[in-house]
């Protein structure tokens, strides 16, 4: 494995670090690893997983690329007025063509944290060349989505605790909290099953493009409660049927911050390029084409 | 007509004996260089990471003050080589050395300044008292003693397990911490930093030194005394400021302590 530090993309600002893998183990049919920041946190990533999934990735045999969008971390600011969601897709297209021009590669599997893994799933719905996607505690939908989902949690949890009724009975819930909690479920719910729509549509036709789609999630965050207002009992199916892919790592918090849940979201992301490496989720077209030549 | 802007103007690269280190280089971006380099030390682990966009900034402003600025993630820190197990004092005492000769061979300055903020301010003071040929230093909130460090975090650990990482399984307080906050702590780690104790060295670390405290915390105001006995040129600033190594301010920049160190500098070494 080496790594070299770069600057790439159209004013050349953005900074990045590629891990390629040794001679031995490059192997051509095999995607570009993108990885992307999570929140304002820079390339290494929460707690420097993004380094350590860089270099495990790059030992199977993988070009995986990390980079700075603008703004963020070493990256320069952008000159023109695009918001973000705009910027960081566009940039990630040019780490993708950064990766094509330097390295021939020219298909592409995403891996984000957080609003890391909005831009992965923003980006391969606009994109045929991703062919793949790992979102990791995904959650940044959009303000409705998530108070929406807040809120429905609290609900669920409160109904189905006996505590929170004999307080309730007994006049002793505290009405003040409860009463904003329960305006929210009421007033976001059109606009945040309408954003959770679209969602769940984006999510069918990437399955449909046959997109290696993996949802990696810490128990218990907010983003679980998120998918399962965009996809409800239809998530339990398509991960039956292997359309995606659904891990929930126990014991973790959002950015999987204790050394034994970022071993287990390191396996994840392994037994994914492991899965790849064994032509699984990197389009039937690739491996038939590996095959006879 | 383009606007200058953070970010501009840098060079992302690895040095150091087989290219171990990353590193980003900040050249002058006034018409006349002034003959100082300044090397940026960061703290460590979860420190690291808060305090990297503060780095930056300081960088920027500093290269635009016409000083030549090299800010490098430490061995098995950040993007540098090495696993974040592999961490060791000594090795990090290095770095710092490997980190002055690249500045010195980058733009030929004979002066350097090293500027840290917790344990990099710790290491900056070991390494100058080590070499004996630095110019200027400035010490943000350093660490004296090792052994209260390891303490501070191990008990922010604790708590933030507690709370809101999800364990199950609490370490006591009196077992020995394995990792703080996602990063881990061997036994030789844990040795390295148990010993260090900067009240104790006895070599002057540099020519001009600044001690910048971010609050009225009584640790800073000895370590300047103590320099002083050292026969230090030694300056001391209160700039009352968030801790932006803590979590609850790990998105803050602290610009008043960034113009009280940009501003010194530039005073320091016109």
């Amino acid at each position: 494995m080496r790594e070299e530090a770069l600057l790439f993309g159209k004013t050349k600002s953005l900074v990045g670090i590629i891990s390629d893998p040794t001679e031995a183990r490059r192997s051509n049919r095999l995607p570009g690893i993108i990885l992307l920041n999570a929140g304002i946190i820079h390339r290494v990533g929460p707690n420097r997983i993004h380094v350590k999934i860089a270099r495990t990735l790059a030992t199977v045999g993988f070009a995986v690329l990390r980079f700075d969008f603008s703004g963020i971390g070493d990256s320069k600011v952008r000159d023109d007025n695009l918001p973000f969601e705009e910027s960081a897709v566009r940039e990630t297209q040019e780490a993708m063509e950064y990766l094509t021009a330097t390295r021939g590669i020219k298909r592409f599997h995403l891996i984000g944290i957080s609003s890391g893994a909005i831009v992965s799933y923003k980006t391969a719905c606009c994109d045929p060349r991703v062919i793949g996607a790992t979102l990791i505690n995904p959650a940044s939908y959009g303000d409705e989505l998530r108070s929406y989902a807040k809120a429905r949690r609290y609900w669920k949890n409160a109904l189905s605790d006996p505590k929170r009724w004999a307080k309730a009975i007994t006049g002793k819930a505290n009405y003040r909290t409860i009463s904003p909690r329960l305006r929210t479920v009421f007033s976001s719910r059109r606009k945040a099953l309408s954003v959770a729509s679209d969602i769940a549509a984006d999510f069918r036709s990437l399955i449909e493009r046959r997109i290696d789609l993996r949802l990696v999630y810490s128990k218990g965050d907010l983003g679980l409660d998120c998918l399962d207002v965009i996809l409800g009992n239809e998530l339990r199916e398509l991960n039956r049927r292997g359309k995606l892919k659904l891990e929930i790592i126990p014991q973790a918090d959002h950015t999987c911050t204790l050394l034994e849940s970022q071993q287990r979201l390191l396996k994840v992301v392994q037994n994914c390029a492991w899965a790849m490496v064994q032509g699984d989720g990197i389009g039937p077209d690739f491996v038939a084409s590996s095959v006879a030549s | 007509m383009s606007i200058d802007t953070p970010g501009a103007g840098i060079e992302p690269f690895y040095f150091g004996t087989d290219k171990k280190l990353f590193g980003c280089y900040h050249a002058a971006q006034s018409k006349v260089p002034r003959d100082c380099g300044v090397v940026l030390c960061y703290p460590m682990a979860q420190e690291y990471i808060r305090s990297h966009r503060t780095y930056r900034q300081l960088a920027y402003h500093l290269s635009k003050f016409g000083f030549p600025v090299l800010r490098f993630d430490f061995y098995g820190c950040g993007d540098s080589e090495g696993n974040c197990e592999e961490g060791r004092v000594y090795q990090w005492l290095t770095d710092i050395g490997s980190a002055i000769s690249e500045i010195k061979e980058r733009c030929g300055s004979v002066k350097t300044c090293l500027v840290g903020l917790r344990l990099g301010g710790t290491l900056s003071m070991m390494a100058g008292a080590e070499r004996g040929d630095i110019e200027g230093m400035v010490l943000w909130d350093s660490v004296l003693s090792g052994r209260t460090y390891i303490q501070e975090l191990a008990i922010l650990h604790r708590d933030r397990a507690r709370h809101s990482l999800g364990k199950a399984k609490q370490d006591t307080a009196d077992e020995r911490p394995t990792e703080i906050l996602g990063f881990p702590l061997t036994d030789l780690m844990l040795a390295d930093l148990q010993h260090i104790d900067l009240l104790s060295i006895r070599q002057k670390p540099a020519n001009r030194m600044l001690v910048i405290a971010s609050s009225e915390e009584a640790s800073q105001g000895r370590l300047r005394t103590h320099l002083k006995s050292l026969n230090a040129n030694v300056d001391y600033q209160n700039v009352s400021s968030p801790e932006i190594w803590i979590e609850k301010n790990k998105t803050v920049v602290p610009n008043e302590i960034l113009k009280a160190v940009v501003s010194w500098i530039s005073r320091v070494y016109p």
